[in-house]
């Protein structure tokens, strides 16, 4: 096994499922202007509508990640319509709404799981070797799904008539509506669209991990340093963003360890903050 | 129905009948619930303070449902006799997530509200917000981790699990039945469980000639990607993969990217939670030989003259029976075992005080262990005798199943290597009087 070249396609993989979690959760942000801190439990949901319909209804497993794409992003859009729209005033208040929002969907989770991690089996046991490194199909899936929908949000955004209208009102909210454009229907194409890419995430990555109804915890940490690294509001950031940090903390953890990883995570967090307060990409271009 | 009819239906002689009746079986009732408050009066209850949610939970909750076979069992038979009355038990269940705050508010709410009479642990990163609500209430606690003990902390006992300890008679099994493994490499979780197992099976490899490669592999417990950690461990491609005190959560994984990465050698860890899981996501053929230290209690082993857990066979039938043979974890009989020895201290002791228990428990300095008669011990490593040692399992997968390869002593091991022990828990800073 090389090393250096395994490391390189572990630090792929991580950046793949990231960049998912990270542009959601921008999507969110730069459309409504919440912050969002149920965007972990939307991964974990995810993960979890693998865990029942793949490993425990037997459903093939691409079908399952497509309904747990489907499934998160109708709960994003309840989330829009029953919390962030009454408080698209306040978003203090939409804020402290995700955070019982997170509970509620731990709860609902608890109920229905059980508290222990779910398990899902490997829907194939296939790899690829190259130049001594190893990358297992289910890998693979993770990391070619997120190229094709990050690839897919990108020419919907700039070519559909939504994309532009999604554009707009992360730019200034006010002048949107003023060319008639209806924040209401923006706002809930963003959060069906930030949820879906949470949620995809997690169900690609279900049998990969061990998925818990707390597993969000820390992916909501991870989604929060890289989005502030590529620049609050930025795709194109967050995906920049997402490759750096996983290379950072995948070579770090592999060279070092685990621990001085998160250290030089948030010290590249700081840095990015003292040196370009607005992230990396965060003045330049918005969503 | 009009008045009238009722009138004729309802006479007087009828009416103080009835009524006279009625009064009587009040009364009877009255009397059964007397006598149900009375039963009630003659019930202990039992404190378990352990995390029943979140990553730790493996090592709670199944511990809590053996605990509740062992009481429908002993309340089937008429309870625990103490002076000679016979006591029901009924275990309050407190989830402390693995969090200290969360342990002392539990810890507070079992002794001050509940009433309990001892408060089962699982120890570790939860002690500390216990310890000195245990030290001023006088309480007697129980703990897995017998790295929590200290002079300081009279009424906490390990009687059951020394974690770590136990860890070294894998290693000197495998010393012995595998000569050919020579070097390791090993990871752990950066908390107070994962710490001393390394400490422990740094002395264990070094008693038993292995070499590290490497200085082991801390990662951080909110870790989920594990890829980088087995790269990290697979780079020297060593003979022996060592999981140390990794949660269920993480050994899941471990293996797992250790199965994908290619890895062909040993591995060995304290825990195989769920391992027919590990091997519906690997394969038998890798699982095959995988050393542990926490047999199923179906083995026959377990029938052997000297184990001390009662019907350890038909406990496993019935835990597969509640809650499924692939629930089975490390800690599925180690809290019903530690009850085991609380009921016949309290038997001996004629009460159910904390006090008079811990004092029939430790008499003698020597206790009737799940696995054997052990010695009080401890005071070298952890500043009192209250750790209850003897002798251990090595377990191994083989064909997909646990299974008991020996039982060694752990006080031989210690009597030969206690000074490496105490050097690598010295490095560590996992000596009780090193530990804040």
């Amino acid at each position: 096994m090389d090393l250096l070249w395994q490391t390189a396609v572990n630090a792929t993989y991580a950046a793949s499922y990231m960049a998912l979690i990270a542009v959601g959760l921008v999507m969110i942000f730069g459309v409504m202007g919440v912050i969002n801190f149920a965007h972990g439990e939307l991964y974990m949901v995810g993960a979890y509508c693998v865990v029942f319909l793949y490993a425990q209804e037997n459903f093939p497993f691409l079908l399952a990640v497509a309904a747990g794409l489907v499934f998160v992003g109708i709960v994003g859009i309840v989330m829009e319509r029953t919390m962030f729209r009454p408080l698209r005033d306040n978003p203090l208040g939409g804020l402290i709404a995700s955070i019982g929002f997170l509970l509620i969907l731990q709860t609902l989770v608890v109920f229905g799981f059980g508290r222990r991690m779910g398990h899902v089996p490997p829907s194939t046991h296939g790899k690829i070797e190259f130049f001594g490194a190893v990358l297992t199909y289910q890998r693979l899936f993770v990391i070619v799904a997120a190229i094709l929908l990050l690839a897919a949000l990108w020419a919907f955004l700039r070519r559909s008539k939504f994309g532009r209208a999604l554009r707009a009102c992360a730019q200034d909210t006010e002048a949107a509506s003023l060319q008639g454009i209806s924040m209401n229907q923006t706002a809930r194409i963003a959060m069906f669209i930030g949820a879906g890419l949470a949620g995809v995430a997690g169900a690609l990555t279900a049998p990969l991990v061990s998925p818990t109804p707390y597993i969000g915890h820390s992916i909501i940490v991870t989604a929060f340093i890289i989005i502030i690294v590529g620049g609050v509001g930025s795709l194109e950031g967050a995906v920049i963003a997402a490759v750096l940090y996983a290379f950072v903390h995948t070579f770090v953890t592999t060279f070092f360890d685990g621990v001085i990883a998160n250290i030089v995570g948030l010290a590249l967090m700081l840095s990015v903050l003292v040196v370009r307060p607005t992230g990396l990409f965060g003045a330049r271009e918005r969503a | 129905m009009s008045r009238k009819s009722l009138d004729r239906k309802i006479s007087r002689r009828k009416f103080l009948g009835t009524t006279a009746a009625s009064g009587t079986a009040l009364a009877a009732m009255g009397s059964g619930l007397s006598r149900v408050a009375f039963a009630d009066s003659h019930t202990i209850r039992i404190g378990f303070l352990a995390p029943l949610t979140g990553p730790v939970a493996a090592w709670g909750k199944p511990g809590l449902d053996g605990c509740l076979i062992w009481a429908d069992w002993v309340n089937a038979k008429g309870g625990v006799n103490i002076g000679g009355q016979s006591y029901n038990i009924e275990f309050v269940g407190y989830d402390n997530e693995y969090d200290a705050a969360k342990a002392r508010t539990g810890a507070t709410k079992l002794i001050k509200e509940d009433g309990v009479k001892f408060v089962m642990m699982l120890g570790g990163d939860t002690w500390p917000g216990v310890q000195k609500i245990a030290e001023r209430e006088g309480m007697l606690f129980s703990t897995l981790l017998p790295s929590d003990l200290s002079p300081d902390s009279t009424t906490l006992v390990a009687p059951c699990e020394v974690h770590p300890i136990y860890n070294v008679t894998g290693v000197e099994w495998l010393a012995e039945n595998k000569p050919e493994l020579k070097t390791a490499a090993m990871c752990a979780q950066d908390d107070a469980l994962g710490k001393p197992s390394v400490a422990t099976y740094l002395a264990a490899f070094e008693a038993a000639g292995i070499e590290m490669q490497d200085e082991p592999l801390f990662f951080d417990p909110a870790t989920t990607d594990f890829a980088p950690v087995m790269t990290k461990l697979l780079a020297g491609n060593p003979d022996i993969l060592c999981l140390d005190t990794c949660y269920a959560d993480y050994v899941h994984p471990l293996c797992e990217q250790a199965f994908q990465q290619g890895y062909k050698g040993q591995i060995i860890s304290c825990t195989a939670d769920f391992y027919q899981k590990i091997i519906e996501k690997t394969s038998a053929e890798f699982m095959e030989g995988f050393i542990f230290q926490f047999p199923d209690f179906d083995d026959p082993a377990l029938n052997s003259e000297g184990v001390n857990f009662v019907n350890p066979n038909e406990f496993y039938a019935e835990y597969a029976k509640r809650y499924g043979a692939s629930e089975w974890g490390a800690v599925s009989w180690e809290y019903a075992s530690i009850m085991d020895l609380w009921a016949d201290a309290a038997g001996k002791a004629g009460s159910a005080e904390p006090a008079a228990v811990l004092e029939a428990m430790k008499a003698g300095g020597t206790g009737k262990h799940a696995f054997g008669t052990a010695d009080w011990w401890g005071t070298e490593l952890f500043g009192i005798d209250n750790a209850l040692v003897g002798n251990w399992p090595v377990v191994a997968i083989e064909g997909g199943k646990a299974t008991i390869k020996e039982f060694r002593s752990i006080p031989a091991w210690w009597d030969k290597h206690k000074d490496l022990m105490v050097k690598h828990m010295t490095a560590l800073g996992q000596m009780w009087n090193q530990r804040g």
